[in-house]
């Protein structure tokens, strides 16, 4: 049920360590604001009822989305879905991030919503998740205390649970160039019944091959949604193609290890079925798209 | 908690106090009195409240009227020109796709934001640019039609 949204105190931070202050000063009782698409609702229901509110959007420099040749690229938590998908150097070297940032709900939502805060809801089915997990990404945690840095699956802990503590923010997304001959995709399977735009099975995956005429699978990472209490990275699946010469059968095979690593509560049977043919569908994007 | 915003909607400049838990779609309906911007499931789920936010359309019920501080607002009450209705708001009418109304408002919104960046879009782009925009009577053929008619029509005159 929806409520009026309970008063708060608003702060404005001008840069990060500002935030970060703010955070440790009023440990617990204060939620960082970026987009506010998950946050807004949350107040709503009153299952977040923060007595500070701490907007992080004048903060100028979290928007960025950088690239460098060596060190791959680095994503601001206010940087929102429309901003990765239409951003040039996201859609030809980390295209499955852009067609992922597309999967989440509207252009509305695209247009306010961030892919860090995305990840900070950890909603079973997150779309960039999948992607970015494929993408063997590295978040950024900081606080007054230091920074860390964590991979992105062992930052969900369980439904709408992370590893972020009350005092830390997620201040960039890295993710790592990816190798010679690989190429990208995610796939989504959205529940077409409901009004609102959720993902019943969604699959981020990675290959990479030797060389575009032997195509022997030298790197494969694959990264499921809404299959499990969290996202997920499969890797047995991803594992059982190295080494292997892409041929007909393999990439199937790949999808019925996935579906043995997931865990889906509801509708199980259907999702674990879907997720054999989201991955080899997948992969087989993957393999089109190999430059 | 009351904070002073100063805000641009519809070409107009506003300065005024409101309360940090106030949302930008009860700001636009209940501080201003612009009731043209209707609330509907508020979640985000159905673009009725959908207002341009710097030129983007949003949910206006998924922002705090304290984020839009400095900002410069569009909402369906600013469409029109010295008394003659939008092409779009033209097109609707001419196209039957008012039917209840309730999503017309935002569809307007939708489309106008289209229409800016891409004069000259396929019916494909139209329908992605409404995905976010529900339609309660379900009467879609005719509110693509109508942005496809306005679309030409304005081409045509610039």
């Amino acid at each position: 049920m929806l409520r009026k949204i309970k008063g708060f105190t608003y702060l404005k931070p001008f840069t990060v360590s500002e935030a970060i202050s703010l955070l440790d000063e009023y440990n617990g009782k204060a939620k960082i604001l970026a987009g506010g698409t998950d946050l807004l609702i949350q107040m709503k229901q009153r299952t977040q009822n923060p007595e500070y509110v701490i907007d992080i959007k004048n903060i100028p420099e979290l928007g960025n989305i950088t690239y460098d040749e060596n060190e791959g690229l680095s994503i601001g938590p206010l940087a929102t879905y429309t901003a990765l998908a239409s951003s040039p150097v996201v859609r030809e070297k980390f295209g499955l991030l852009a067609d992922a940032a597309f999967a989440v709900g509207s252009p509305q939502i695209q247009n306010r919503g961030t892919v860090a805060g995305n990840l900070c809801n950890a909603s079973p089915s997150a779309d960039t998740a999948p992607a970015l997990i494929a993408l063997n990404a590295q978040l950024k945690l900081v606080s007054m205390k230091g920074e860390r840095i964590v991979s992105v699956e062992e930052f969900f802990v369980g439904p709408f649970k992370t590893i972020l503590k009350d005092t830390e923010i997620l201040a960039e997304i890295l993710i790592p160039n990816v190798p010679l001959h690989s190429g990208g995709s995610y796939l989504w399977l959205p529940k077409i019944i409901t009004a609102v735009d959720e993902t019943l099975v969604g699959v981020g995956a990675l290959i990479t091959v030797d060389d575009m005429k032997n195509k022997i699978c030298t790197e494969a990472r694959i990264g499921l949604g809404s299959v499990a209490p969290t996202p997920i990275r499969a890797k047995k699946a991803g594992e059982s193609l190295k080494g292997k010469r892409i041929e007909n059968g393999l990439f199937e095979q790949a999808g019925v290890i996935a579906s043995t690593e997931a865990l889906p509560r509801s509708r199980a049977e259907y999702r674990s079925e879907m997720i054999k043919v989201f991955v080899k569908r997948a992969l087989n994007r993957a393999l089109e798209r190999i430059r | 908690m009351q904070k002073i915003i100063n805000v641009i909607v519809n070409g107009e400049f506003y300065e005024v106090s409101v309360k940090s838990n106030m949302t930008l779609l009860d700001f636009l309906r209940d501080k201003l009195g612009l009731t043209g911007t209707k609330g509907g499931c508020e979640t985000g789920a159905c673009g009725a409240c959908t207002v341009l936010l710097e030129g983007k359309p949003v949910n206006s019920c998924l922002v705090f009227a304290v984020e839009a501080h400095g900002k410069d607002i569009l909402t369906v009450e600013g469409l029109a020109e010295n008394g003659q209705l939008h092409p779009l708001q033209e097109a609707f009418v001419s196209e039957g796709a008012v039917q209840c109304g309730y999503c017309t408002p935002g569809m307007l919104l939708s489309a106008k934001a289209l229409l800016d960046g891409n004069p000259n879009p396929t019916e494909t782009e139209v329908k992605e640019a409404i995905a976010g925009n529900l339609c309660r009577c379900t009467g879609y053929v005719k509110i693509v039609k109508a942005i496809l008619v306005a679309a030409e029509k304005m081409r045509r005159r610039n």
